[in-house]
């Protein structure tokens, strides 16, 4: 006689599965298989549904107050992704910023060395003097920026994780995807001004940092495993780390903070 | 809300509406509730969870298919945001117990029911959500939605983004450690 399992029995418990007809038969005649089904239902017979406390006319309402404040970002096409306003915003302002700057320098220029003849030499120290500056501000700001995305990969390195249940990256994934706007504008802005090096570690970062935003917040053990070998692979705390103190030790060294060779590759 | 205005809000809701959303949120707060209580089984996480769920309902809107039915699309999103939450507590407390059936399972001797405290259901209620806190999250999930819900191993595999099989063995393994979790108080009944 062919018993049925404890996984048919509980199907059939449910009104699932198939062939239901032969198992309340064999549920008749068979008294070892009756004994499990009896089990079964009375142990979910003590299961009930438990009492769900009342909730007013107006929990909508209250539910509502509690989350208008934190709606986040809409997710939508990838075009919108790359357009959001936020995103636009900071674009915009860090545009202004550049204006703002090259408008200052060329007014101070004029006030302070009034075109002489003979004066290109004094010109040439003022134009280096503000390049200079505005190169080391640059230099500041990356590193901070460095430095900042430093701490996210090093909470995606070392994130508990438990192979069944997986792990949260929620908070890395809020701080990844607040540093990935800035990234792409540092990026463009060490481009221009010549910093190879520093351009290559950003994309570098960068191509990390959307890896991190864009994977599930719960995150499984082999995913997150998968991400850590690929910032491994590339050695990116390194180079991060490399970079972030070149970048300050050049800019406390006068005259050092023009561009450099780029570094030595490390992978 | 009729059918027709409904679609209305929603499509008003997908185009980033707050005001729509908002009527959203208010016509499903206490179904959201009440899937998230007996998901959980705990007032304070149910609240969590509904904020959670409609703040990733939020998010994704633009994702939301107008065809498919927001009420289902909105059940899923909870029950993975309860299962996330479940997860999470798990986490922190480190309690790998769920995934160990023999642990799982375990009562201490001591503490064994005595036909007294047997005869109040109180007693008898607690028990069962102490086995129910033991299950894995996922475990719970599934048992949840079949057992409470009365969804069918389809619409759990689809409400938990599991396969069939997987959503069967989650109800299964669920089952298996309540009738042992819950053996004792059987035994006394009989």
């Amino acid at each position: 006689m062919k018993h049925y399992t404890e996984e048919e029995l509980t199907l059939y418990y449910y009104g699932e599965g198939r062939r239901r007809a032969d198992v309340e038969r064999h549920l008749d005649d068979c008294a070892a298989c009756a004994k499990v089904y009896r089990e079964i239902v009375s142990t979910l017979a003590m299961i009930a549904a438990p009492d769900v406390p009342e909730r007013g006319d107006q929990y909508g309402l209250e539910v509502w107050q509690r989350i208008r404040h934190r709606l986040p970002e809409r997710e939508g096409s990838w075009l919108g992704q790359w357009f959001r306003w936020d995103r636009l915003s900071v674009a915009a302002a860090a545009a202004g910023l550049v204006l703002v700057a090259f408008l200052a320098g060329r007014t101070s220029r004029d006030m302070s060395a009034p075109p002489a003849a003979g004066s290109a030499p004094a010109n040439a120290v003022a134009d280096s003097g503000h390049a200079d500056a505005r190169q080391r501000i640059l230099l500041t700001s990356v590193a901070d920026h460095l430095d900042r995305s430093e701490r996210v990969l090093m909470d995606i390195m070392n994130a508990p994780v438990s192979t069944a249940a997986g792990g949260d990256i929620s908070t890395a994934q809020g701080w990844a995807d607040d540093l990935l706007t800035t990234s792409r504008l540092y990026r463009q802005d060490a481009v221009e001004a010549g910093e190879q090096s520093v351009a290559t570690v950003l994309d570098d970062l960068e191509r990390s940092l959307l890896e991190i935003v864009h994977s599930p917040s719960q995150i499984s053990a082999a995913d997150l495993e998968q991400i850590r070998r690929r910032i491994d692979a590339a050695a990116l705390l390194f180079k991060v780390r490399v970079m972030s103190d070149e970048l300050r030790d050049r800019e406390s060294r006068p005259g050092a903070a023009s561009p450099r060779t780029p570094i030595q590759k490390t992978s | 809300m009729d059918a027709t205005e409904s679609a209305a809000v929603l499509a008003r809701a997908r185009q980033g509406d707050s005001e729509a959303f908002r009527a959203l949120v208010e016509r499903h707060s206490r179904s959201v509730f009440r899937l998230a209580f007996r998901m959980t089984g705990n007032e304070q996480d149910a609240e969590d969870v509904v904020q959670e769920s409609f703040l990733r309902a939020y998010k994704q809107l633009g994702r939301f298919e107008s065809r498919a039915n927001f009420g289902t699309w909105l059940y899923r999103i909870v029950s993975n945001c309860s299962v996330d939450l479940m997860r999470a507590k798990q986490a922190r407390h480190d309690q790998t117990r769920g995934e160990s059936l023999d642990e799982a399972v375990e009562l201490p001797a001591n503490d064994l029911p005595t036909p007294e405290r047997l005869a109040e259901s109180a007693e008898i209620q607690r028990r069962v959500q102490g086995a129910l806190a033991d299950l894995s999250p996922l475990e719970r999930a599934a048992f949840t939605l079949r057992h409470y819900e009365g969804r069918s191993i389809d619409e759990i595999s689809r409400t938990l983004g599991l396969g069939t099989s997987a959503a069967k063995h989650s109800v299964f393994r669920a089952v298996k450690k309540l009738r042992a979790a819950l053996a004792p108080l059987r035994s006394q009944e009989s």
